[in-house]
């Protein structure tokens, strides 16, 4: 609700903007931990898409035949979980782009797309946040499979491909903290003194 | 959200009617956090299924528990973690009405946790929503083959609770939403 009663403490370092109907300065924190999230996310996405491997594999048919090798080949988009989670560090990247140039065009004159900004942050975490769980998921069950319902493990023979999936996960992890971060210390920030 | 209501005055504290609407959504939200916990972790508890399967040339009796899969362990420690926070927030929001002086403190508190949980849910969610698909319809290229046409109540539970953790998430959203509404609309300076 725009109107001349709304008060804003959200200031640039310390500096707090008092004037009545005006709206928020940006916070050079919070820019920071934007291009951060931005550069995480875009470093997960390039690392899994980059994310190939080949093996040749000694196939034994029977004791007597000699084996005969066939190439394997362990790509991303094999697993839905991997292209979710390549989506969702593709929209979160985009949006990391798309709210750092908002953010530094809207210095102080829209209340209601601030709003809008710190709405879909919120949605961005939790996106994220399912992203990296079922591509973890999905990791762990490649690294130790699941002998209950005989799904062998496939990181004994890709372990290249497991590895750089690992770091990819591992990457995005810190994005979604990051962006945890911008959800959290706008509201720290708005009253020190309570803390 | 409840904030058409909202009337203000140019004095620094915040009068008590100003954010009934608040008040009472942001208990009926936490309370139906707290259900959809406890469904989730109801539905995917109760899922064990044993069929007879064809195990190394014999007709054997097979079950499928949820515990079999670390994805779904983790997703039943995650949704009790949630459960019980949604139990103890709604508590604390519902003292709050009383003595409305320290809601503001406790709106921080609320986003502060509410966000850690969110992460925490939707990882959760993410993790046995994939684990849950890889079963449906399995993955060729890794050689694991699909469980759901065996284990068919096994699998119906799992789409029900994932189902009811998703719109377990989607509420705490709202939650992070509605505090973080709340607080810039009535910071007093």
């Amino acid at each position: 609700m725009e109107g001349e009663h709304k008060r804003m403490s959200y200031g640039v370092e310390g500096v707090e903007s008092k004037e009545m109907g005006k709206a928020v300065g940006v916070s050079a924190c919070d820019l920071a931990m934007r291009v951060l999230a931005f550069m995480l996310t875009l470093v997960a996405a390039i690392v899994i898409s980059a994310d190939k491997q080949t093996k040749v594999v000694p196939i034994q048919l029977s004791d007597s035949l000699p084996p005969f090798y066939l190439p394997f080949t362990a790509k991303w988009h094999q697993m839905s979980a991997i292209l979710y989670f390549l989506v969702t560090n593709a929209i979160a990247c985009t949006y990391a782009a798309l709210s750092l140039v908002l953010a530094l065009v809207n210095r102080g004159k829209s209340k209601g797309l601030w709003t809008v900004i710190t709405v879909l942050d919120a949605f961005m975490v939790a996106l994220l946040f399912s992203g990296n769980g079922a591509a973890a998921a999905v990791g762990v069950l490649g690294y130790k499979g699941n002998s209950h319902v005989n799904w062998k493990r496939v990181c004994n023979v890709f372990d290249k491909f497991c590895d750089q999936m690992a770091a990819s996960i591992g990457v995005s992890f810190i994005g979604s903290l990051a962006f945890l971060l911008l959800v959290i210390i706008p509201v720290v920030r708005l009253h020190p003194r309570t803390w | 959200m409840a904030s058409t209501d909202l009337e203000y005055k140019s004095s620094s504290t915040q009068p008590l009617p100003a954010g009934v609407d608040y008040f009472k959504a942001d208990v009926i939200l936490r309370f139906m956090l707290l259900a959809a916990s406890v469904v989730a972790l109801g539905v995917i508890v109760s899922s064990d299924q044993t069929e007879l399967v064809l195990f190394q040339g014999n007709l054997v009796p097979q079950p499928a528990k949820f515990k079999y899969s670390p994805a779904f362990v983790y997703f039943v420690a995650a949704f009790s973690v949630s459960g019980l926070y949604a139990l103890i927030s709604a508590l604390a929001s519902i003292a709050v009405i009383q003595k409305p002086e320290f809601k503001l403190k406790f709106l921080l508190h609320f986003i502060f946790w509410d966000a850690l949980i969110l992460g925490i849910i939707a990882s959760a969610t993410g993790a046995a929503g994939s684990v849950a698909y890889i079963g449906l319809k399995g993955n060729s290229h890794m050689g694991w083959i699909k469980v759901c046409n065996v284990y068919d109540k096994f699998c119906r539970h799992l789409a029900g609770s994932i189902a009811v953790a998703l719109f377990g998430s989607i509420v705490t959203i709202l939650l992070i939403w509605l505090s973080a509404f709340t607080i810039h609309s009535r910071v007093p300076k």
